[in-house]
Formats: structure tokens, sequence, C-alpha cells
């Protein structure tokens, strides 16, 4: 039983780590995918690299996310800045499970978006006037990320300020 | 903030007067010409038979200058400032249009010239190449005295050629003696050798031709592909020869194509000369000709047809006649803002531009974009370095095209807001001001937010959010009710708009009135309990009043029902959009933060080296960093406002579907220049 309230700490930094490693990983799958896409619009017509560049990075948005949910648990936990405190494992615990929505939704919505903004970057090399529109789409998968974003922010917050 | 009033356009003239009134319109550019709505009769013709031979002629000469201005742009190298796109089209007047007729023949063959010239080159450098690989293949041949097509002496005959692998003398010697134990003497010579072939050299009697060839070719012999009439090594310094002639040839072709370069402003002339002639051409076949007159059909925005038919009647013998649009047409859009929201324009016609009955919604969307925007990027710093490279590229490059400018204007606008907001928050490159004075002055000196820090009351600002959202929400509803009731739809009026207004505003105050609710939200105050039990009724009324009407389609009364209880479902709609509105806060949190660990990384690089190479370190990261986030979160903020605009707001009161007004003019077709006339009207 001792060892395991040790372990608070050792939790707490596997959500933050989980938050970044997921989404991650995931945006990186898609932004590459992505550019695939975008390079072969750009061999058959340069001007619109900036459009399809635009259109590249939006999937790449979770893995920010997941950094900033990873960098808030991490001074909230003392590891980056201020002096490591002892947490419990409960609270550990409860940091992980805050974690988890950014880590699982970021990553499945990054690698969904990326195929919407694929099929967005043939619109716009066949239409480059619907590009607002082209735009739209992965920006609509994205609101699930912000979601999930919005929940972990919150709870990471919340945890902060329990005493268990 | 307003769609321009459009008057349909009757123009007649004289025929011999066509093309000065055709190239009066196009530099004036306020007209757009319809195809007519009239059927051809014995008189009236529509269109000019004829003119596609013209029109291809044109598209040729279009695409000879743009070939010839292509290859200018790579032989001479002129150095061109990254910006140069920005500087828009050159100023050129309708005289000089006038006067380029005399040089247009000859500016044609100018850029003839230019791709004759640039395709002699390209030959000669096919050519080179050719050479080198001959080259290449007589060097194992170097050693060899005699041409490659040597054939032998009266009494003797000679074999040159490669066999397969590396030979050595011996092995060659041996394969004579064993395949033509008959062949007399002979003598090989191993010319060169490499591990994939050998070159050789036999001699034999005469005599002995036919077998000494017989027991060569079973060893893999077969003559070299290339022929010379001279020993290789004279014939290689006969082909470098050739080589640095074709070469000088080239450099000669080039400083001609070089000296062309003067002619460049002709050729881009040409280019816009053209393509308004070809323009013009297209806008014949849309007339009505008769055998000494013609006439024209159109739009025009009604403000300026006074001074088109003050100045159409004093240079030309034509009539013309302005009248308002038909109801069943619908006319071409074009949108008339000020500085302030015409930047919505372009975000508008991303969308669709405003259909039948809508207004147009650009100064309304720009007060809450730039909000909006300013919101999610939410750092004062990067709303400095927005506005002033904006306004700096604005300042300096005042001539560049209109939709550029307002692009620029448009993150002008929202640097403005992202400034105010990082005040608001406290945000300056994230917490750099605190991070700064702790690692290098050892104080405790930061930026306080004028309002409060969202990190520390993330809960505070999702309510404001909320808030913000609702506002924008009920805005669209507004205008909603607002072209509803200029159509004098006063009942969808009432049941879209009002009931909803009703049912959403009653919900928002109930909750208000609800301790639990207030405590989650952290809200401080709490609504009486009368006031949160008249809300309710309110919404009630309201709830009851779309379950009424939102089926008024259907005439089968329970079907209508069922239609109002499913549009009483919308309320979900309501709620997933005001919950949208939680991306501010998630991405406004996202700029600071990454911000913050920007910072952090810089303080904790440089402030671990002391002195002068700390503090460069530090800059580096810092640098670096910021750049990467201010783009990446540009971007987010960009598209994100674009979603909540289309999406959200949009959703309430707006689909779009009309015409884009696309006048007969010189600015549409031109690339390199802009007509003076035009710019001044």
């Amino acid at each position: 039983m001792n060892i395991f309230n040790n372990l608070g700490i050792v939790f707490a930094l596997l959500g933050a780590v989980l938050a970044a490693l997921m989404p991650g990983i995931a945006s990186a799958k898609g932004v590459g995918a992505a550019g695939q896409a975008a390079a072969g619009v750009v061999t058959d017509d340069p001007a619109k690299f900036g459009k399809v560049l635009v259109l590249q990075l939006l999937p790449g948005t979770q893995g920010i996310y997941g950094l900033l949910i990873a960098f808030i648990t991490l001074s909230q936990i003392g590891i980056m800045g201020g002096s490591a405190t002892t947490i419990s494992a409960v609270k550990g615990l409860l940091y992980l499970c805050s974690c988890l929505p950014m880590a699982i939704v970021g990553y499945k919505s990054a690698l969904d978006q990326a195929k919407a903004s694929i099929s967005s970057i043939g619109l716009v090399a066949k239409r480059p006037d619907q590009f607002g529109k082209a735009m739209i789409f992965p920006a609509m998968v994205e609101t699930y990320a912000i979601l999930a974003l919005l929940v972990s922010i919150l709870s990471v917050g919340g945890v902060g300020n329990l005493h268990v | 903030m307003a769609i321009e009033q459009m008057k349909c356009i009757r123009l007649c003239g004289l025929k011999k007067d066509r093309k000065k009134i055709l190239e009066w319109l196009q530099l004036r550019g306020d007209v757009e010409v319809m195809k007519p709505a009239l059927h051809e009769d014995s008189i009236f013709k529509e269109g000019n038979p004829g003119l596609e031979g013209q029109r291809s002629t044109f598209s040729q000469n279009i695409k000879y200058a743009y070939d010839a201005l292509k290859i200018l742009d790579a032989e001479t190298s002129v150095k061109k400032s990254p910006f140069s796109s920005l500087d828009g089209k050159k100023e050129a007047t309708a005289k000089q249009y006038e006067s380029f007729s005399a040089k247009h023949d000859r500016t044609v063959e100018t850029a003839k010239r230019i791709k004759f010239l640039e395709d002699e080159t390209a030959q000669a450098n096919a050519d080179i190449l050719k050479i080198e690989v001959q080259l290449e293949a007589l060097k194992p041949w170097f050693t060899l005295d005699v041409p490659l097509n040597f054939q032998g002496t009266k009494s003797t005959a000679a074999f040159i050629g490669t066999v397969p692998n590396q030979w050595t003398y011996e092995e060659v010697t041996a394969l004579l003696a064993q395949n033509a134990p008959q062949g007399g003497p002979a003598e090989a010579e191993i010319i060169s050798s490499s591990p994939e072939q050998t070159c050789i050299f036999v001699l034999c009697e005469k005599k002995h031709r036919a077998e000494v060839e017989k027991a060569l070719i079973a060893g893999g012999f077969s003559r070299p592909s290339i022929h010379s009439e001279k020993p290789p090594k004279e014939q290689s310094s006969v082909l470098e020869k050739e080589i640095s002639a074709k070469k000088d040839f080239i450099l000669n072709k080039k400083s001609a194509i070089c000296e062309c370069a003067k002619f460049r402003s002709d050729l881009e002339f040409l280019a816009d000369y053209d393509s308004m002639r070809y323009e013009k051409y297209g806008v014949i076949t849309r007339l009505m000709q008769g055998k000494r007159t013609f006439f024209l059909f159109g739009y025009i925005p009604a403000g300026k047809a006074a001074s088109f038919e003050q100045e159409l009647s004093h240079k030309f013998d034509a009539a013309v006649e302005f009248d308002d649009p038909p109801k069943q047409e619908e006319p071409p859009v074009l949108l008339k803002n000020n500085n302030f929201a015409s930047p919505m324009e372009d975000v508008l016609e991303a969308f669709s531009l405003p259909g039948v009955g809508e207004i147009d919604p650009s100064a309304i969307m720009a007060v809450f974009y730039y909000f909006l925007f300013g919101m999610m990027l939410g750092d004062a710093a990067y709303g400095i370095i927005m506005m002033a490279i904006t306004a700096v590229l604005l300042h300096k490059h005042k001539h560049m095209a209109e939709t550029m400018q307002r692009t620029l204007r448009m993150f002008f606008f929202c640097g403005i807001s992202t400034t105010f907001w990082g005040f608001m928050f406290g945000s300056f490159f994230g917490d750099a001001v605190g991070v700064i004075s702790k690692t290098f002055f050892n104080s405790n000196v930061a930026l306080p937010p004028i309002w409060f820090e969202p990190i520390n009351k993330p809960m505070k600002l999702l309510v404001f959010c909320f808030l913000v959202g609702l506002i924008h929400l009920f805005t669209g509803l507004g205008i909603n009710f607002y072209q509803s009731w200029k159509a004098k739809k006063y009942k969808d009026a009432i049941y879209d708009v009002v009931f909803w207004y009703m049912l959403v505003g009653g919900l928002v105050v109930l909750l208000l009135s609800i301790k639990g609710m207030t405590g989650t939200f952290g809200i401080s105050f709490t609504l009486p309990s009368s006031v949160g039990n008249a809300a309710g009724w309110i919404a009630a009324i309201g709830a009851v009043g779309i379950v009424l009407t939102g089926g008024r389609s259907s005439r089968n009364p329970f079907k209508r029902f069922l239609k109002g209880l499913y549009s009483l479902y919308n309320i979900t709609g309501y709620l997933s959009d005001v919950l949208s509105y939680s991306r501010l806060l998630a991405l406004g949190l996202a700029t600071s933060v990454i911000a913050s660990v920007v910072n952090k990384m810089a303080a904790m690089a440089g402030g671990k080296i002391s002195g002068f190479i700390g503090v460069i370190v530090f800059i580096v990261i810092f640098l670096v960093g910021h750049t990467m986030n201010i783009l990446i979160n540009m971007l987010g903020a960009y598209v994100h406002t674009n979603r909540l605009q289309y999406v959200e707001f949009f959703g309430k009161f707006y689909s779009g579907g009309g015409e884009k007004f696309t006048p007969f003019s010189a600015d549409c077709s031109t690339k390199y220049y802009q007509f003076k006339e035009e710019r001044k009207l």
C-alpha cells in the first residue's frame, strides 16, 4: 500500500505524458498525410501553396493542445518550474483522468481531421474559389478536440485546488 | 453596409462608334454586359460571326507575351524584393492604350523572336548533351592510334571492338588459338579494360579474316557503336571544339535575349492590351447588332448611372436608358462598405454573396470578427506586431491589389483587437515581462492584467465566452427578424425569431436564477426566483409557440404538430452553438500558455549561462519560439473565427446564393497595368 501511495507523482506524470504523446503522434501522422496531398497539388499549381498549407496545418493543432495540457499538468505537479511536492496517489490518478480526454479525443480527432483536410485539399485543387468552405470541413472536426481540451483544462485546474 | 442598388442599362449606339464606345466602357469598367433576353429577328442579330478567329489570335499573342516574359525573367535575373508581389499594377493612361496599337505588331514579333532564341538555345543544349555522350563513349579508345572504322591494310584485316568483362592479353590470344587454330598469325592488343568490358584490337592476315572473326564472336566480340574517321583522340578534340562552338552560340543567343529586356514593359503591355481586346471581342458577341446600330444590355450600379449618361452623350451619338431590374430577375451583387467593414466582403464571398432579400452583413460581421479573433489570439505583443507589419506594408505599397489590401487591413484590425485583449488578460509575449525581470534583473516586475488572467479563472472566462456567443447568435437572429420584416413576412419574423428569443432568452434567465447553476459557473449573483419564474413562463410561451408554428408549412394538423415538436428539438442546436464558443477560451489559453512555455524554456537555457551569452541564447529561443507561436495561433484564430461566422452566425439568418457583379472592365483582364481613368472613377 505504501508503494501505491508513493506513485501519485508517477500517475500524474503519466497523464501529462499521454496528453503530449497521443495527440502529438496523431497530429504528426495527420499533417504528414495532408502534406503529401498538398505537395501533389503544388506540383500542378505552385500558386495554391498558401491555401493548401493552411489546410495541411489544420490537423496539427491537436498536438499543440496536447502540449498545452501536458504543460499545465507539469507545472501544477511541480515537475516543471516550482519544487516538486508530494502528491497522493488519489490526486495523481485524478490528474491522469483529467488528461485522458485530451489524449484520446486528441488522437482520434487529429486522424479524422486529416482525412477531412486531405479531401478539402482535393477540393481546393479543383475549385480554388471554394477555399472558405474547404477550410470549414476540417475545422468542424476540431471542435471536439477543443471540447476535450476544455474539459482537460478545467479538470486539471480543478484537481489542483482539491485537497485529497 | 450595403448592397449597391443595380440598374438595368440599355444602350443603343452607331456601329461605327462601336469600337470607341466599347473601349470607353472597358476603361470606365462599371457595366456588366449581359446576353440579351431578346430573340433575333430579321434586322438584329446576336453577336458577330468571324470574331472567334480574332479572339484566338489574341490569346495566341497573350501566350507569346507571357512566354517571352517568363524567358526574360529566367535569363535576366532581375532582383525582386520578396514584397514585390504587393506592388500592384503599374499606372497607365488611355493615351498609352491608343498609341500602343502602333507598337503592337512589332512587340508580337519581339515576343516571337525571344521565344525563337530560347528554342535555339534549348536545341543547342540538347546537341551538347549528345556530343558529350559520344565523348564519353570515345574515352576507352584514346590509346588507339587508328580510326575506329579501320578495316586493315592491303593484306591484313583489323578487328576493333569490345568483349564483355575484363580480359588479359593472354586470354585473348588463348581465345584465338582455341577457336581459330587455322587462323594463322594474329596480333592482339588490349586498348583498355574495365570490369564491364575490354576494348581490343586484333590484326590478322586478310585470308583468315572469316575464321578469326568467328573466333572473336565466340568470345562475345562486338564492334563499337560509335564511328570516327579519325583516331579517337583526334576525334574527341574535334568534338570538344564543337561543344565550345555550341556554347559560344548559346552565349550569343542569351545575350540577344538579354538585349530584348528593354522591351519588357512593351511585352507586359502587349499581354494586357490583347487580354483587353480578347475580353472586348467577347463582349461584342453579347451585343444585338443591326446593319448600322447595335444594342447593349447589362447592369450598372445606380450611383454611377448619371455620370455615365452625361459622359456618354458628351462623347458619342448614343442613347442610353436605365431601368429598375424586373422583379423576377436577380441582379448581380456588388457590395460597398467602408474601410472598416470591407475586409469582410472577401470573407463573405468565400461563403456566398447575399441572395434575394438578404442584407449585406459585412459591417456587423466586422465587429464580431475582429472581436472574436482578438479573444482567440489574445496577446498584446502579437497584436502590436500584426499591426506594425500590416501598417508598414499598407503604407509602403499604396498600389497593391485591392483584395490584398483588404486582407492586410483585416489583420490590422484583428491586431488592434488582439492587443486590447492581450492587455485585458495581462499577456505580452505570454508572461515575458515577469520572466525577463526575474531571470535577468532579479526583480518581480510583471504586467498585471487589466481584467483577469484566464489561466487562474478559466470558469469566469468560459461564462464570458458563452455570453459573447449568445450575443452573436441573437444578433444573427435579429438580422433574420429584420430581413423577414422588410420582406413583409411579419408572421415569419415572429414565429421564427421572437419565439426563439423568448425560449432561449427565458431559459438563460431561468438558469441564472437557480443557485446550483450560478454556483457551478462561478457567477457572483443569482437572480431572485420571481424573475426566474417569470422567465420560465416566457420560455414556455416561446416553446408552445414554436410547437404550434414550427410545422406551418404542412396542412395536415397531425403532421404539423409533429413537425412543430421537431423544430422545438432545435433547442439542442442552440446548446451546441453556444458551447461552440468555448473555443474562444481554449484557443486564447493555447496562445498564452505556449508563449509561457517558450519563455520558460528560454529562461531555463539562458538563465543558467551567465552573462552576455546567456542573454543571446535567451533571445534566440525567444524569437524562434514566439515566431512559431504567433504563426500557428494566428492560423487557428483565423480558421475558427471564420467557422464561428459561417456556421453559428450565418446559420441563424444567411444562406447566400447571389451572383457577383463582374463588370466589363480593363482591371479584370489586365495583369501589369491599371488605367488611370479607371482609378479616378
